[in-house]
């Protein structure tokens, strides 16, 4: 069996990857990709420990997570859709009509 | 306690009517039935302007979910005897759950009474309503979650409609752009929360908040650093839904841009609930860990942040010339006073039960008040006056009750010694002081005496300032707007002399948590 | 010794097309044409560029409700599973009821959108007269 750490390191690894996306990306729809990404590090976090635990809480959550995902894309494409209709760009510089 | 009726099978006499436990989740159940009801109404008679309809049944289901609430919490349902528990306990009432929902349902319905002239003429009231009704679900969900999983999905439950609702004015550019901000951090701070809940389910091998608190209690010797991290994970997620530092920057975006009762749902209704969610998970599961060895002190951590919120949103709302984004950042200020009631708690303390109290306390009380306040600001947006403190100048001499209802409020925000308001800041502050944390009591204390200022700026500008010719736009009378705001005023002086009440329930209810 | 097989596999896995691209490459004539740089749409010829094309933005809300609904087939997946021993130790109502009341919960959702003309096709002006054009003729 591979040991608990290795999951550890690899999610840990996903999850940085997602947050550098997150910070440096300016793009909308690229930010969205980078937070499904850190959700995936959570659900590889539960589906493995759930393994290591023996129980199935972790996998039943990790649905959970995945349906959530989804939701949340959903509204976020949809904001997106309004913010290019509003300002001709998906960029989320772009809309700075309040001081950040 | 009364006769009539207890929901609780254990302790029911024999004259009581004994309600199945399920029932004791019924506010919940009351306002999901109140969402679906309006999505139906709206499928069978599709684009009809029902403003009016949708209002009246979102009002009605807010206001019987709030009575069955207030009865509960009277009637001892979660209290005497124990807490309910459901579905394999991932479900809990009791007094805290109940303290809390009584407050979203009051807020909801405020709210709602507002919209209704707030909505005249857009379309889409369907939507507005019933995305209201199911935020209001998800918040009422997250004060009986008891499990991570039940929190993480109620969180989510209240995020997703209020993302839709800040951004509900589409052509408005304002609002578009403050819902992408509160869209964009909250995405980011629930991947946060979701990975931090991952790495606590993964040093203790379950969601359950009291099987979490047992894992813990085993020792986390190998496993620390996991450990750690994960809990400071979902501090993050609870600072994002309380609007507090790290995760606040959202907050004077997202209620500047919004429509105003939602800003006034979301600065108080969704700030409470992210408050009872942390007040549970942190008192229940992470208890164990401020003495365990190696110690992961989140207190400690909610101390700093507590200090740095207080100060920060305070001195940033000094220096605003918008009435609504200085609201928005003393809401910030607010969530740290709240805040103390989770940095003052110690493992084991005697005074845990009446710091957490008082800051419930004091969230109750914010939920009327800053209510009130950001419903005066929607009042004066409907009538088109204007946004900074200039423009409010003589409003009192058009609308004499508003103003006076809108000082009521800023001065009960600021804590004058006359208004609810000051009795809750000081039993948080007394609270603290006794748990031995006078620095937090101090700090509080002083940024309060600053707030004074920017709101009797306020004031002042209703009051004293001559009107300068802008109020000519003011011809009508919105009465639901006017009604909601005058309620919330009168439900501000009226704690004053029911705060003891107030205060004995809240800490009664937090006491138990600990117990 | 099962990690030895799965590294094999990858190996030839990436190994065989790299090899037919380079044999190909080797082999081949040179013959530029401008008819093979072109983008490839079924024989159609191309017209615009990649990134000024717009779709309409209904496909947006088709696949919205699909991806909404799509994912909400994971929680129906595991019921789905224990449904059988479900059945058996806490009877059919227990069971099947809350599953039913799940989707009937989805059902509102769907049909609101539904008579909201979420999922209403809106012709373009184009469209329409081309139809009735069609019809005439």
């Amino acid at each position: 069996m591979v040991p608990a750490q290795y999951y550890l390191l690899l999610s840990a690894a996903v999850f940085c990857i997602g947050l550098f996306g997150v910070l440096t990306r300016d793009n909308a729809l690229y930010f969205l990709m980078s937070v499904e990404l850190m959700l995936n590090a959570a659900n590889i976090n539960f589906v493995a420990f759930s393994l290591f635990w023996g129980n199935l809480t972790g996998q039943t959550f990790a649905l959970f997570v995945i349906a959530l995902a989804a939701a949340e894309v959903a509204i976020g494409i949809g904001i997106i859709l309004v913010l290019y209709r509003n300002f001709g760009s998906v960029s989320v510089t772009d809309a700075a009509t309040m001081r950040w | 306690m009364s006769a009539v009726s207890i929901v609780n099978a254990a302790a029911a006499a024999p004259l009581q009517v004994v309600l199945p436990e399920w029932t004791a989740i019924a506010p919940v159940l009351i306002l999901a039935l109140t969402g679906l009801l309006l999505l139906t109404i709206d499928a069978i008679w599709p684009g009809r302007n029902g403003n009016t309809t949708f209002a009246f049944v979102s009002a009605l289901g807010s206001l019987a979910a709030l009575t069955v609430t207030v009865w509960y919490l009277v009637a001892g349902t979660g209290q005497v005897g124990g807490s309910i528990t459901l579905f394999s306990e991932a479900i809990v009432v009791d007094g805290m759950a109940l303290f809390f929902t009584a407050i979203f349902t009051s807020v909801a319905a405020l709210v709602v009474v507002a919209s209704h002239d707030y909505l005249a003429g857009h379309e889409n009231a369907a939507s507005y309503y019933s995305l209201l009704m199911f935020a209001t679900l998800g918040m009422a969900l997250m004060a009986v979650s008891n499990s991570l999983a039940t929190v993480f999905v109620s969180l989510e439950m209240a995020s997703l409609p209020s993302y839709a609702l800040v951004g509900f004015l589409k052509k408005n550019r304002g609002s578009v752009e403050s819902s992408l901000k509160y869209f964009l951090i909250g995405a980011l701070s629930s991947a946060v929360f979701a990975f931090g809940i991952s790495l606590v389910y993964a040093v203790t091998g379950s969601l359950l908040l009291s099987e979490v608190a047992a894992g813990f209690d085993d020792g986390v010797a190998g496993f620390a650093g996991v450990a750690g991290i994960g809990v400071l994970m979902i501090a993050g997620g609870f600072a994002y839904k309380t609007a507090s530092v790290p995760f606040h920057f959202w907050a004077p975006e997202a209620y500047e841009g919004a429509p105003a009762p939602i800003s006034a749902f979301l600065s108080s209704a969704s700030k409470a609930a992210g408050f009872v969610v942390a007040f549970r998970v942190f008192s229940t599961s992470f208890m164990p860990l401020l003495d365990a060895t190696p110690a992961i002190d989140w207190a400690l951590a909610f101390a700093v942040l507590a200090v740095v919120t207080m100060v920060l949103g305070n001195f940033a709302a000094a220096t605003q010339e918008n009435v609504k984004r200085m609201l928005a950042y003393s809401s910030i200020g607010h969530a740290g006073y709240a805040l103390i009631g989770l940095a003052a708690l110690t493992a084991g303390g005697p005074h845990n039960g009446d710091v957490m109290g008082a800051a419930m306390a004091h969230l109750l009380i914010y939920g009327f008040m800053n209510t009130g306040a950001f419903l005066f600001i929607a009042m004066v947006e409907y009538w088109g006056v204007g946004r900074t403190f200039e423009d409010y100048a003589g409003l009192s001499t058009k609308a004499p009750f508003a103003s006076l209802a809108m000082a009521v409020f800023m001065f009960s925000l600021a804590g004058l010694p006359v208004f609810g308001g000051f009795f809750s800041k000081y039993a948080l502050f007394a609270s603290a002081v006794s748990a031995g944390f006078w620095w937090l009591a101090a700090v509080g204390a002083i940024t309060s005496a600053l707030s004074l200022y920017y709101y009797s700026r306020v004031v002042k500008a209703l009051w004293i300032e001559q009107p300068n010719g802008n109020l000519d736009a003011i011809d009508s009378k919105p009465t639901g707007l006017y009604a909601a705001v005058i309620f919330a005023a009168v439900a501000t002086v009226l704690l004053l002399p029911g705060f003891p009440i107030a205060l004995e329930t809240a800490e009664a209810a937090a006491s138990a948590l600990f117990a | 010794m099962s990690w030895i097989a799965i590294g094999a596999l990858a190996l030839i896995g990436v190994g065989i097309p790299i090899a037919m691209m380079v044999v190909s490459a080797l082999l081949r004539p040179s013959v530029p044409e401008q008819g093979k740089s072109a983008t490839y749409e079924s024989g159609e010829i191309p017209t615009g560029t990649a990134r000024s094309f717009k779709f309409n933005i209904q496909y947006y809300m088709v696949a919205l409700l699909f991806v909404v609904f799509d994912i909400e087939t994971v929680l129906v997946f595991p019921w789905a599973v224990i449904y059988n021993d479900a059945v058996s130790t806490v009877g059919l109502t227990r069971a099947l009821g809350p599953m039913l009341l799940f989707i009937g919960i989805l059902v509102i959702g769907l049909v609101w959108a539904w008579r909201n003309g979420a999922v209403e096709w809106i012709k373009s002006p184009r469209a329409t007269r081309r139809k009735t054009q069609k019809q005439d003729a």
